[in-house]
């Protein structure tokens, strides 16, 4: 069976569009008719019971949660991240979750700050969730410069760097002036990631595909 | 033997039962709240995110519950492996119990660090009425695959812990969560906390007999939920 992803141009589907790309193997996608109320449709929910974007159709069922698509995928066809009980596995674990349980849900609040505390909040929730964001982007690139790890590295492509990479396209796609927006040159291991992964044909194919620029991490549009 | 750094009623304790009830040794290694906060005792050179837990291993430190949890069980084979099919039910939950689930709780046991005092009665509401709806979609997916929350998982003292947490540490008006309203999970927490290993880690750290469906504080001298 083809993997089947539900899809949506430049949101966490595109995280996943781009892993299979790499791993180079054989999905068709399925865009979401957001406009039309899919994401509530009864067909749509008994995917995906949240509602929420995206969730690939894999052999094994549907599968949702953008990280665990990803290490599904990654673990299914032993590519992109350290496979499960290999040395390496505790330390890229417990960055890969780091990413999905603090940087990801405080990405969002940047980009929906309404959300947490209602209109009034929303510019103080702004400035907090960049100061955590630019925290926790600092601890990254740290890790990266003393550790030079292989599976976030500017030397092969993994799950764990597309994930960050788009992470961070998009908040290098906020207007100019806002508090959030991603200040290029500030962390310069995460630079040397997202600037390798861009021109891998795998990234060149899920951009073009989304209908995004040939810059998709380092200069987006 | 593991070494898993520690604090009184905080995700740590979500560790220790998994690992106690696979009867993998382990030894705590308190972390002092105050030490922490100040990093005078260098946790931050075992962890640089401070983030209680961690549990050294073979394979060097781990932090993050939901890490430790998936090292864990694919270290002891205490759930689905790779090569199951059950493994994407494993994932996608165990990702929105951490990501989503704990995420959002996290912002009700820690308001200020999310919204400035003023704006935390609309948080209260928009947050509660959140993890609610989260709480309710993990209660059908517990009715739909009770297997998958059984003792001896991942998943079910990690919830049992959110549960018990929700009714004690949430800040605004109380009570905003009811068990009753989730009845899959209720039975869950019932016949988890009748286990030996959790009665045992619960005397040992004085938190009752009832830690899951009726919860009281710790009567030990310091309590966190993280």
């Amino acid at each position: 069976m083809t993997y089947v992803l539900h899809t949506w141009p430049d949101s966490a589907a595109l995280i996943v569009r781009l892993v299979l790309e790499e791993l180079g193997v054989a999905y068709r996608t399925v865009t979401i008719d957001r406009a039309g109320g899919a994401l509530d449709s009864p067909a749509y929910r008994a995917l995906q019971p949240m509602g929420k974007i995206p969730v690939l159709e894999t052999p094994d069922g549907p599968i949702f949660e953008t990280a665990a698509i990803l290490l599904y995928l990654s673990e299914k066809h032993a590519s992109l991240a350290p496979a499960p009980n290999t040395p390496e596995r505790a330390a890229f674990l417990k960055w890969f979750i780091f990413v999905t349980n603090e940087v990801h849900p405080t990405v969002m609040q940047i980009f929906y700050p309404d959300r947490i505390a209602g209109p009034e909040a929303a510019a103080a929730v702004t400035l907090t969730a960049t100061a955590r964001l630019r925290e926790d982007l600092t601890l990254l690139d740290d890790m990266i410069a003393r550790d030079r790890p292989s599976w976030l590295s500017p030397d092969a492509p993994s799950i764990l760097g597309y994930f960050v990479a788009t992470l961070v396209r998009w908040i290098s796609t906020l207007e100019s002036g806002h508090p959030a927006r991603w200040p290029a040159g500030k962390f310069p291991a995460l630079g040397e990631v997202f600037a390798s992964l861009e021109t891998r044909p795998a990234a060149l194919a899920a951009a073009k595909a989304d209908g995004l620029g040939p810059t998709i991490f380092t200069a987006p549009t | 033997m593991y070494l898993l750094h520690d604090m009184p009623d905080s995700c740590s304790l979500i560790i220790r039962l998994v690992m106690d009830e696979a009867g993998l040794p382990c030894q705590a290694a308190p972390v002092d709240a105050e030490a922490r906060r100040t990093d005078s005792d260098g946790y931050r050179a075992i962890t640089p995110t401070g983030l209680i837990p961690a549990l050294e291993t073979p394979q060097g430190v781990v932090f993050e519950t939901g890490a430790i949890l998936l090292w864990l069980c694919d270290r002891h084979g205490l759930g689905p492996s790779e090569a199951a099919p059950a493994r994407t039910t494993l994932l996608k939950w165990l990702f929105f119990v951490s990501n989503t689930l704990h995420a959002d709780l996290r912002q009700l046991f820690y308001p200020e660090s999310y919204v400035p005092k003023a704006a935390q009665d609309g948080h209260h509401a928009l947050i509660t009425a959140r993890v609610k709806r989260h709480f309710a979609l993990v209660d059908a997916a517990v009715a739909d695959a009770p297997g998958l929350f059984a003792p001896g998982g991942l998943l079910a003292p990690y919830l049992a812990f959110l549960i018990r947490w929700s009714v004690l540490y949430a800040s605004g008006p109380q009570p905003w969560f009811m068990l009753s309203d989730y009845p899959a999970l209720a039975l869950m927490a019932h016949t988890l906390e009748a286990r030996p290993a959790t009665q045992r880690l619960m005397a040992a750290e004085r938190l009752g007999t009832t830690p899951f469906t009726a919860p009281r504080p710790a009567t030990a001298p310091v309590a966190a939920a993280t």
